[in-house]
This record gives C-alpha cells, structure tokens and sequence, in this order.
C-alpha cells in the first residue's frame, strides 16, 4: 500500500506535473519560439528521466520513488516538480492576471478622464473665461495643451465678449479601444449654450478622446468630435 | 543487534529531514496547482468577457448600420431586417419605437448613406436632470437574457434629396441595449440622446 503510494506520488505524479507545469507556462507565455525550444527539450529530459527509472525499476526491482536508499533523489524529484509548478503560477500571474486587472482599472480611469476633460472643453464662463480651460489642459500631454490653449483661446475671447455661458455634463462613456499604452474613448455630452436675452440652447455632443499612458499616468492627446460631418 | 540502533535511528531522522523536504515541496506543488486553476478560469472568464463585449458592440454596430442607411426603396426590407436583429419589449413595440425613423425616412424622399463613427460599451451613465427616470430596465427580458449591456453607437448619415441641392446631414447618437440571448446578442432597447 505504502509503495503503490509512494510509486503513484514520485514515479507517475511528480513527472506529469512537471509536464503539466511546462505546457502551462508556454500557453500562458502564447507559445514564443524560444520557449518552444526551451520546453520541447526540459519535457525530453523529463520523459527521458521517466524512462531510466521504468527500466532501472525493472532491472532493480525499485523505482526512485520506493528506494529507501535515495531519499535526496526523491526530494530532488519533489522539489522539482514543485519549482516547475511554482514557476508556472508566477508566469500566469504575470501574464494573465497583472495585465487583465490593469486593463480593469485603466478602463475605469480613461473614462473619468475623457468625461471630466469633455465636460471642461465645452463649459465656459465668462467670468473666468480660462478656468475650464486650464481643467482641461491639466489632464492632457503638454503637446495636445498647447494645440487647446491655442484653439481655444480666440473662441474663449469671442464667447466672453458676447457674454455667453456653455454648460456641459456627460450622458454617456465608454470605452471604444484600449490597450496598455493607449485608449480611444467616445463621450456623449449634452451642451447648454446661453446668452443673456436668448433662450438656452442645447445640443448633444459626441466627442472622441484619445489618450496615451506616458510615467504610468493617463493624458489625452486629442479630443475630437466623432461625427464624420 | 544493540549496534544497528543508534543506526537506524540516525538513518531514520535523514530520511524523515528528507521526507519532510518532500512533503513541503507536495503542499507547495499541490496550492501551486490550485493557484494555477484559479488563475486560469479567471483569465478565460475575462478572455470571453472581452469577446462578449466585442460579438455585442458588432451586434450593435451592424443593426444601426442597416438603421441608418435606410432608403426610400429599402425601408421595408431593412425594417424586417432590424426588427428580426430585435428582442423582448423592442420587438414586440418594434413599430411604435421605429415609428419616428421610418417617417423621417419616407419623408425625406432620398438617397442616404450613412456610416457607423464609433461604437463602445457604455461604461460610465449619468441621468440627465430633469428627464423622466428611464423605464425600469425591462424585466421581462431578465427571464431569457442572461445579462444586458448598453452599446453606444454614434453614426452619421447623409440625404441626398432630388429637388434640394444641399444634402441633409443626421447626426445620430444612440444608446442601445444589447442583451444576450443564448450566446447571441439582441438588441432589447433603442434610445437616442437628444
């Protein structure tokens, strides 16, 4: 009992787990060439090891697993196994995990982002006719703030010398495209334009943010309307 | 033999420091195991989740498309098409809700071709104050749908009409419903932000 166990464990479990651990690493890796290489030959040494131990047995009468003479053979074996195995839980982790919870949070944070940048891009007042510009361009890449301060500062003057105010809050935002170093997001905004005298008017804006990841933070680079004409 | 025991229990505690060795390296291979599995049904949970919100803004994608290349010649058989891409309270209201749509449609008298500008899952949704509170996301729809999404699709189209010279632009910006009927996203509500 105490052998068929100890055969079950060393000789048969030990070397398919190894295996086992190998082929996961090189599904979570998405099979590159190197590894390729890598795992064809530890798999080989492996079976190879598997090999020698059924024919020694048969010779012997005793495998690596039921040798009461080899027991750092045995550990060797276990911890191997266990190594092989341990790996393939960090590459996972590394490769599956980490990326798909950034993608999680990313998504969350371009989309604050994008709403929070559209919403200031189309709200004016003409008491403080930068304020909302410069909430914009505080969460954009020095490059896109410079394009906006310029855009937009002869539209503040104009707005501000007819004394018109433009409110605007998000309906909706989502996600068009993300990776891990650039996003694409749609916003649609509904935008209040009013003037002292005239009726309000409101309309609904649909607005493509770009952004891109640069030290770890998120800044936009362009906000553009979505509708082709 | 009073010889062999000083021995064997020397022997003896070599092999259980070994045995113990090879015991710690089994619960770390077998937790390694279940951290593996776990890992892995999670990533593939997250790996469809993505593929389902591909397959849903397609959906979504393809039916404002067929929605906004509505010709005069066309509109019947685009409205079979649309209504046959519909489920739940949608489908069974399709003309009511589609009603505004085809009128414009037979109204303007013309050639439009439109185009679909971009599609997304709606992440982030804020009630306008003042509009009426959105009807209560059709319950009945809860029974055959396994869950539902909100795809917005923004799509522009352009009229040509005959007599004006100047083509009429429509700018559309929609928020649909997409549920998931057996593995097939429907679209179970039409709603445009005006």
């Amino acid at each position: 009992m105490r052998t068929a166990w100890r055969v079950a464990v060393f000789d048969v479990a030990a070397p398919l787990a190894a295996i086992a651990a190998l082929l996961y690493i090189g599904i979570a890796l998405a099979w590159p060439l190197w590894w390729v290489s890598v795992c064809s030959v530890l798999c080989l040494l492996v079976v190879e090891a598997v090999v020698v131990n059924v024919v020694l047995a048969r010779r012997d009468g005793v495998t690596v697993g039921t040798d009461d003479d080899g027991p750092r053979l045995r550990l060797a074996v276990a911890g191997t196994a266990a190594a092989a195995l341990a790996a393939a839980v960090v590459v996972a982790y590394l490769n599956w995990t980490v990326p798909d919870r950034n993608l999680r949070n990313d998504t969350g944070e371009v989309v604050d982002i994008a709403s929070s940048v559209s919403e200031a891009s189309a709200t004016f007042a003409p008491q403080s006719p930068t304020a909302s510009i410069d909430r914009a361009t505080a969460m954009m890449s020095s490059q896109a703030a410079e394009e906006f301060k310029k855009e937009f500062d002869s539209v503040a003057k104009d707005l501000a010398g007819r004394n018109v105010s433009a409110t605007a809050s998000t309906v909706s935002a989502g996600v068009e495209a993300i990776g891990p170093a650039a996003a694409s997001v749609a916003v649609i905004l509904t935008a209040t334009q009013s003037s002292p005298g005239t009726p309000p008017d409101t309309a609904v804006l649909a607005l493509r943010v770009r952004l891109s990841k640069q030290d770890g933070r998120w800044l936009v680079d362009d906000v553009s309307p979505i509708h082709s004409r | 033999m009073p010889d062999d025991e000083p021995d064997d229990s020397e022997h003896g505690s070599a092999i259980s420091g070994y045995g113990i060795g090879s015991a710690v390296a089994g619960v770390i291979a077998v937790a390694a195991i279940v951290l593996a599995a776990l890992i892995w049904t999670q990533h593939r949970g997250d790996a469809a989740e993505l593929r389902y919100r591909t397959e849903a803004m397609q959906a979504a994608a393809d039916w404002t498309g067929v929605l906004v290349n509505m010709n005069k010649d066309t509109v019947d058989a685009s409205l079979a098409q649309l209504h046959e891409g519909t489920v739940g309270q949608l489908n069974a209201d399709f003309d009511a809700s589609i009603k505004p749509y085809r009128e414009l449609v037979q109204k303007l008298q013309a050639r439009t071709t439109g185009q679909v500008d971009s599609v997304a899952i709606e992440y982030l949704h804020k009630d306008q104050p003042g509009a009426q509170p959105p009807p209560p996301a059709s319950s009945d729809m809860s029974v055959f749908a396994s869950r539902t999404d909100t795809v917005m699709v923004i799509a522009t189209s352009v009229s040509e009409t005959a007599g004006n010279e100047k083509p009429q632009t429509v700018r559309w910006t929609l928020r649909l419903d997409v549920a998931d009927i057996d593995g097939k996203p429907m679209i179970s509500r039409l709603e445009s932000v005006r």
